[in-house]
């Protein structure tokens, strides 16, 4: 009879750690792993061809599910794209309105990111905890545009609403608990936890040769120890306004990556503090059509979102309507790295290596 | 020594095999409602504290305080149907049952609070206790290979290691307080601790207890076995309905039996200061070292099984046999 070495263990499609449907084949040989193959696909929606059949102003909805952890972030790129290709300028305090926004979303998707990845090396407290303080700015989004985990609250031109009487205030005091908390109850939590430290340090190293030949984005880029920001290199809305610094680590390890978006969270709330005190005053949106056409040509825009550089391609032929969008989705590349780093690991670290990556399958699978 | 209480009771009415009989009977109804009281209350405890950490409220709403939640599960596992298909029907229903059978027989043999409060007294009571712990690797391994799943067979193998690894360290402790007491009665080891508690003599073998029972407990943080995160629930993974009851039940009573061994091996058991009876001062020990069992599990990350094992090896198995050899030549 012949003896088998190593067995195959499927891990997903539904399967706490994989943050989604997400399915990755791995072939153990006691506890470490062999090989591993990915499998996406399990949450495609086909949302690039939804845009087709959408006017320029419809498709938000949309493209709040497709990375739902940061929605907003997600608005402003389809903002973005849809402006450059109107040639739409838009006036100062949209620009820092919609800083602001994507700042707070950033925290969010990051406080989750801290959450679930705490949860994923075994620790259950660290994702009450962090869904708590996100809970402080989930009321703020609340507040300013009625949604919650999908706000549609950007639109062509600017956004929806202007910015309610003492927001400001409320913004302030958020942030000031959130920063409170991460230098002091999160240090002891997780950056001074031996345990924690033991299962995260050496783990799932994805080096800069990788990242250049995979295409990673985002913290796991700057984890390796590449200096590069769309917000600080391409400075799109306000970010050249404001002093922020990018956070770089060299290890380039699970946990490098964690401290990244820890680092991260503290510079956004650097960025809010300061657009918060210039936010000029003036229109917050100009008045576009509902359906307005815009002549052919192509529009490319990418952006820096909490996953790392998101782009969208726009074909447009002088319709109501675009002709064909393409989206880039730095989760895709990122959940690449996968497949190489997972080999030698053992099954325990395959969560955090996956988590560490912090993969939202709505982007994915688009 | 509640039975023989009950049996003498009983000879003042009937014959003596009928007396004997009752006392049987009336013991182990005794017996399974402590077993079954165990969970709801401990497991109540747990899970509000667990709540007090995590900034929540816990279970508010059935019984005064959410008190009985734990018995409103139980009752809902018992109406649930099993569901598992292409398992080893014999192993895979014998685990429960003899898991829950051992904590059945920790809950005869221990003395609750006193030295006659143990429902059934026999001599060598430690060493009982102590098997009736050390039988679950056995079962563990067992368990996950008769559900015939991957996950659970990755989560038995892990299991049988983890607790065979910490159930060495836990004899040679309890060898250490033995050899220092000269019995392995625990009314005997707890008397013996009259002047000075066993914790000042063994300040190192009582740290490696506690590690090694938190670890033969498999709570989290080193749950590896069943690690909710990557095994989804390891060797408990096909169980449902009241045989993954039986699991809760068995999990809480090893809660309170290693708190129970804590505090009599090292804690001087119902010995104190004389304003309170013993049994009160026995269960305020208990319960404190309960609250230090518990909160690893919400505090701390869970470290790798080959990181646990090598250190269950490498350090408190050599720890507690230096510390064994200590404590010998303190008492020749």
């Amino acid at each position: 009879m012949e003896q088998k070495k190593s067995f195959r263990l499927n891990i997903g499609p539904v399967h706490p750690a994989t943050h989604g449907v997400f399915k990755i084949v791995v072939d153990i040989d006691g506890d470490t792993i062999k090989r591993a193959q990915t499998e996406i696909g399990f949450l495609h929606r086909a949302k690039e061809k939804i845009a087709e059949a959408r006017y320029f102003s419809n498709y938000y909805p949309i493209v709040d599910k497709l990375d739902y952890v940061s929605a907003i972030n997600m608005e402003v790129l389809y903002a973005s794209l849809v402006e450059k290709a109107a040639d739409i300028k838009i006036p100062p305090r949209a620009a820092y309105i919609r800083t602001i926004m994507c700042e707070i979303q950033r925290i969010m998707s990051h406080l989750i990111f801290m959450g679930s990845f705490g949860e994923d090396v075994g620790n259950i407290t660290s994702l009450v905890w962090t869904l708590r303080e996100r809970e402080l700015l989930m009321n703020i989004i609340e507040k300013i545009s009625g949604g919650r985990l999908a706000p549609m609250y950007m639109t062509n031109g600017g956004s929806f609403y202007d910015f309610p009487d003492g927001i400001s205030e409320d913004i302030t005091k958020a942030i000031d608990k959130i920063e409170e908390r991460i230098n002091h109850e999160y240090q002891s939590f997780f950056l001074k936890n031996e345990l924690f430290l033991k299962r995260t340090k050496g783990v799932a190293i994805i080096d800069q040769e990788m990242v250049k030949r995979l295409g990673i984005t985002g913290p796991g880029m700057r984890a390796a120890g590449i200096k590069r920001d769309l917000r600080k290199d391409e400075p799109y809305l306000c970010y050249d306004k404001v002093d922020f610094d990018v956070p770089v680590s060299k290890d380039g390890d699970a946990y490098a990556r964690f401290m990244m978006r820890v680092d991260e969270i503290l510079q956004s709330i650097k960025i809010i503090r300061q657009a918060l005190k210039d936010l000029p005053a003036g229109d917050y949106r100009i008045k576009t059509p509902w359906m307005m056409k815009i002549p052919p040509k192509y529009t490319f825009v990418r952006q820096e979102t909490p996953r790392g550089e998101m782009a969208m391609y726009m074909v447009t032929n002088g319709d109501t309507k675009p002709y064909r969008l393409k989206i880039r989705s730095a989760t895709f590349f990122n959940i690449r790295a996968l497949e190489e780093a997972l080999v030698g690991e053992k099954v325990a670290d395959a969560v955090v290596t996956i988590a560490s990556l912090d993969p939202v399958m709505g982007e994915v699978d688009r | 020594m509640i039975f023989d209480y009950i049996d003498s009771l009983g000879l003042r009415f009937v014959s003596a095999p009928l007396a004997f009989l009752g006392a049987v009977v009336v013991t182990f109804i005794i017996a399974l409602l402590l077993t079954a009281m165990i969970p709801v209350f401990v497991g109540w405890a747990d899970r509000k504290f667990a709540a007090r950490i995590q900034s929540r409220y816990g279970p508010v709403y059935v019984g005064p305080f959410g008190l009985l939640q734990n018995f409103a599960d139980i009752v809902k596992l018992l109406g649930k149907r099993f569901v598992s298909t292409n398992v080893d029907w014999l192993s895979f229903n014998f685990v429960p049952i003899a898991l829950a059978s051992a904590s059945f027989i920790m809950v005869l043999l221990i003395p609750w609070g006193g030295p006659s409060l143990s429902l059934i007294s026999v001599p060598y009571d430690l060493l009982f206790i102590y098997i009736a712990l050390a039988v679950s690797p056995l079962l563990v391994l067992l368990a996950g290979w008769g559900e015939n799943n991957k996950y659970s067979m990755i989560g038995g193998f892990r299991g049988a290691a983890q607790i065979a690894t910490y159930e060495i360290v836990i004899i040679i402790s309890i060898i250490s307080v033995a050899l220092l007491s000269g019995s392995y009665n625990l009314s005997g080891i707890v008397s013996s601790q009259g002047s000075l508690w066993y914790i000042f003599y063994l300040p190192v073998v009582f740290v490696v207890f506690f590690l090694a029972g938190l670890a033969t407990m498999e709570r989290e943080p080193f749950d590896m076995p069943e690690a909710s995160q990557e095994l989804q629930a390891g060797w408990k993974v096909e169980y449902s309905g009241i045989k993954y009851g039986l699991f809760l039940i068995s999990d809480y009573v090893r809660l309170v039996i290693v708190a129970m061994l804590i505090v009599m091996l090292f804690f001087g058991g119902w010995l104190g200061l004389s304003f309170l009876p013993g049994i009160a001062w026995f269960w305020i020990k208990t319960f404190i070292v309960m609250v230090f069992l518990m909160v690893p599990r919400w505090v701390f990350a869970r470290p790798r099984i080959d990181q646990f094992i090598r250190f269950g090896w490498n350090w408190l198995l050599p720890i507690a046999i230096l510390n064994l050899i200590v404590a010998g030549l303190v008492v020749i």
